[in-house]
């Protein structure tokens, strides 16, 4: 039997077999989710190769599944980051409702972004993007009735993407009568130009909707925070990474084709940098932490759409880049979250502090994902960043590239209201009986904390497979006049060598740690938080010293113009609009026989006057 | 193995050169303002003695261990960037690390050190600490920009992203980008004043307001090496500056008059300046001198 079926079908069977499972008794359900998981990882990593195809024909069509060099760079960040979680969940999910039901979902969502990837026809591609939409659906709503409007905007959403997305495959069959990928690339230089436009933007739409793309995005922080959060590293990390690969072939393969007058890569860039900007500001205004990741998250993905969009070599290199990393550093920052939930049993950032004595590992983690969400050297998001600022001044877009670097800037500021809000300030008696997480929790998180480093040394690592990828897509070779192994150069040749800059660092910082410390660390005492310089006076035991609440009020004064209103209120608009309007046409029907007798007779009169317009 | 200990001998050089002019600005802005207020002042060497007397404490408490590693994190930010600008024209000595990083790295680099320092205010758990460090981030959003803007615009306009080939360019036009490009130096400048956080911008610090926000749980050592590092880093931002607008400097001497006369210009605006509230810091920003930013951008393409 063919590879690529068989994992299918340890997906599908895992699944089944776990809800089974997990009725039995809680262990065998775990590991059965565990074994499947890492069974499907193990089975597609050992056993196929890039290039294997598995074609068959359903009712007439051609379909086709088979792997990519770009599909394989996206299944590590689905394959990876699903397993960690997958490990992090078993912990993180202990003593909760419904785990069989969680599993389940769990894995039909793996199964059906791998089933995304593997596609090489738009039937398949279809089908599997409704199963990711309605397992993520089924773990959005997995609170109950509490988050049953959250899931509504979810779907709603996603409703409006998979039918744009059915709109232009059913236009594409009517004209290539094909569902073939690589049939619609080979035949769309022929199309129609209207089609050629609008091809792309219904596909667009479609992967914009899960991409978290301004104004499509609206779903996201409702759905990113009140999904569990075990989930929510995987949908911010890996799910939303599926808009953005489809995003990548529609930009590589399709518009490409189409003539630049259009404007279609502008205006997508430009959507992604507002993403990014209006997405940081509000992750500035929130004080839950999951809120605050959810509007990272999507001020994240708003690089990444501008990155591909712009889509000369270096940007698109660029942007594949960061959402690899996105994918490590906002897994990690979600689970960071899971685990002080679960540690302190609330989120609120007001409401948690000091906790960097009780967890340290976890502050670890949280400290390099958020140093590398934040680009500073020398962790990996600086690599990211930087060549996407390089690619966006190279291809001259240069009021973009301010944009994209106010948000950039502003995104410091979350990161250490992050931080100082969970892990620094005063320590209040309500949280000192908290404890590190467990293992389970703390490992994975510190292993995607050490690919971090790595990358940001070694970018060659994951620089390599994507040039792969890339010229799979049509791009010339990227190495050699971008990138080697730990050196990034830009289109004017100027190179930041991050290898020696690394070494210098640490250097710089040991020399000084110890300069510090010629007098022993350990001859110094450690004092409370209450113990500090308060101009004489001792503050009592009780006194509340916490700075918590309007963390960055000045700043957010400072952009009050722009925050006026959330998207949501347009729509809510549109929304209130269109009830109006239904309510107006529901007056029609007055049950008055005579009123429809006018309406009858209007009618007759209407088509006499425009008899000749109508049927001559 | 020799050019190594040659290169950390540069370092060291530069280090202390940075360390001894920066502190004697430091000194000599303390003598000017005085001066204004008609106050005489402490002599030009006051920080030296400050900094002895700092160092030669020793450190009796901590408040963990984030906060005893944030002021390796400042001084390390002061160190690199020091080390990626080149400090006088076609130097061998003072070579150090120019070729391995850019003007975008710099940057990055430059904000490494105020979050790592930001993460030992905050351990602290002074409110003061935490408030100024809000601060000096929402501040540090607001100058970038029109800081963004003049590097962008010098990029553009040179087609480079280095420091060295942008000092070559000036040598070899005979002309300071100062003069050739003027609105990105106005740009550049205007930022200059937050970054320095002098009067008007001195919201971080704010005496007699916030107690010297970040820097209020910190004393002897941590003192004393916050101080250094912000000389060090003072003078890295005043020789960039004069590497990018003022064709960089020939000798020791050219360095320190043009350093020092550019460091006059947010000193000097300070002394007369009453404090900014922080958004009225971080508006100024984003009008005037961004809007010089947009005009150095057009310049940069059209002309």
């Amino acid at each position: 039997m063919n590879s690529i079926v068989i994992i299918f079908l340890i997906f599908l069977a895992g699944a089944v077999l776990t809800y089974i499972g997990q009725r039995l008794s809680n262990i065998l359900g775990s590991s059965l989710f565990l074994l499947t998981i890492f069974a499907a990882t193990a089975q597609f990593y050992l056993r196929v190769n890039t290039g294997d195809i598995f074609s068959f024909s359903l009712n007439g069509l051609e379909m086709e599944w088979g792997i990519t060099p770009i599909s394989w760079l996206f299944s590590l960040i689905v394959l990876g980051l699903g397993s960690m979680a997958a490990v992090y969940s078993i912990s993180a999910m202990k003593a909760k409702e419904r785990l069989g039901y969680f599993y389940f979902n769990f894995i039909m969502g793996i199964f059906s972004m791998m089933g995304i990837l593997l596609s090489r026809d738009l039937v398949s591609f279809f089908i599997f993007w409704e199963i990711m939409t309605w397992s993520s659906y089924m773990i959005v709503i997995y609170e109950g009735r509490s988050v049953q409007k959250v899931g509504i905007k979810y779907f709603l959403f996603s409703a409006i993407g998979a039918y744009a997305m059915l709109m232009a495959i059913v236009i594409i069959y009517s004209q290539v009568h094909s569902v073939l990928i690589e049939d619609l690339v080979y035949s769309f230089s022929s199309f129609t130009l209207a089609y050629k436009i609008w091809l792309p933007i219904l596909l667009l739409t479609g992967f914009g909707v899960k991409a978290g793309m301004m104004p499509l995005h609206v779903w996201a922080p409702g759905a990113y925070s009140h999904s569990p959060m075990a989930y929510s590293s995987l949908f911010s990390g890996a799910l939303s990474k599926m808009g953005v690969y489809g995003m990548v072939l529609v930009f590589s393969m399709l518009i490409t084709q189409i003539p630049e007058h259009l404007l279609i890569r502008e205006v997508i860039a430009w959507l992604g940098a507002l993403t990014a900007a209006i997405g940081t500001l509000w992750a500035i205004a929130q004080d839950d932490a999951k809120k605050l990741l959810a509007y990272s998250s999507v001020a994240q993905l708003g690089y990444i759409i501008t990155g591909v969009a712009v889509g000369t070599e270096l940007a698109m290199l660029a942007a594949i880049f960061l959402a690899v990393l996105h994918a490590l550093f906002k897994g990690t920052l979600f689970m960071v979250v899971g685990a002080i939930e679960k540690q302190t049993g609330t989120t609120n950032l007001t409401e948690v502090t000091g906790l960097i004595r009780k967890m340290p590992w976890t502050f670890i983690a949280a400290l390099m994902s958020i140093i590398a969400l934040a680009g500073i050297p020398p962790l990996g998001g600086f690599v990211g960043k930087w060549m996407l600022y390089e690619a966006l001044i190279a291809s001259d877009h240069y009021i973009l590239v301010v944009l994209i670097f106010f948000a950039s800037t502003a995104g410091f500021l979350y990161c250490y209201k992050f931080l100082f809000g969970f892990f620094l300030g005063q320590e209040e008696k309500e949280w000192a009986h908290v404890k590190e997480a467990p293992a389970t929790m703390v490992v994975p998180m510190l292993i995607f904390s050490v690919l971090l480093f790595v990358l940001g040394t070694f970018p060659g690592l994951l620089l390599k497979p994507i040039d792969i990828g890339m010229q799979e897509l049509g791009y010339a070779a990227s190495e050699g006049h971008y990138w080697t192994m730990s050196v990034l150069f830009n289109e004017y040749g100027n190179a930041i060598m991050l290898q020696p800059i690394l070494y210098a660092i640490i250097a710089i910082f040991l020399f000084f740690l110890v300069f510090l410390t010629a007098k022993a660390f350990k001859g110094t005492r450690y004092v409370s938080t209450k113990d500090i310089s308060s101009s004489g006076e001792v503050p009592g035991e009780f006194e509340n010293l916490s700075f918590k609440e309007n963390f960055f009020q000045p700043f957010l004064r400072a952009v009050e113009p722009v925050m006026k209103r959330q998207i949501d209120w347009y729509y809510t608009l549109v929304g209130n609009g269109m009830e109006a309007l239904f309510n107006f046409v529901r007056r029609v029907y007055t049950g008055n026989g005579q009123t429809y007798a006018i309406y009858a007779i209007v009618f007759l009169v209407i088509l006499l006057l425009l008899k000749s317009n109508l049927f001559g | 193995m020799e050019s190594l200990l040659y290169s950390i001998l540069g370092v060291l050089v530069s280090l202390i050169l940075a360390f001894t002019v920066g502190m004697t600005y430091m000194g000599l802005s303390r003598k000017i303002t005085a001066r204004i207020q008609n106050r005489i002042g402490p002599p030009f060497y006051q920080n030296f003695i400050d900094a002895m007397k700092l160092y030669s404490k020793s450190t009796g408490i901590h408040h963990g261990v984030m906060h005893h590693l944030g002021p390796a994190f400042i001084m390390v930010t002061s160190v690199m960037s020091l080390m990626i600008i080149p400090i006088l024209n076609d130097s061998a000595f003072f070579t150090n690390m120019n070729f391995h990083g850019d003007l975008i790295f710099l940057l990055y680099i430059m904000t490494f050190g105020p979050l790592g320092m930001a993460l030992g205010a905050g351990q602290t758990g002074n409110p003061n600490s935490a408030i100024g460090v809000t601060r000096g981030l929402s501040q540090m959003v607001g100058f970038e920009i029109p800081w963004v803007m003049a590097i962008i615009a010098l990029m553009i306009r040179y087609d480079t992203s280095s420091i060295v080939d942008i000092m070559n360019i000036q040598a070899d036009a005979g002309r300071w980008i100062m003069f050739s490009s003027p609105f990105t130096f106005i740009a550049a400048l205007l930022a200059m004043l937050g970054m320095f956080r002098y009067s008007p911008f001195d919201i971080v610090g704010a005496p007699t307001e916030l107690a010297s926000g970040p820097m209020s749980e910190n004393g002897g050592k941590y003192l004393f090496t916050m101080m250094s590092s912000s000389s060090i880093f003072a003078f890295a931002k005043l020789t960039l500056y004069v590497n990018l607008f003022m064709g960089g400097a020939d000798n020791l001497l050219v360095l320190i008059i043009k350093t020092f006369a550019l460091y006059m210009v947010p000193l000097l605006y300070g002394t007369v300046s009453p404090r900014y509230r922080t958004e009225q810091a971080v508006r100024y920003f984003w009008g005037w001198p961004s809007f010089f930013g947009l005009l150095a951008i057009l310049y940069a393409v059209f002309f």
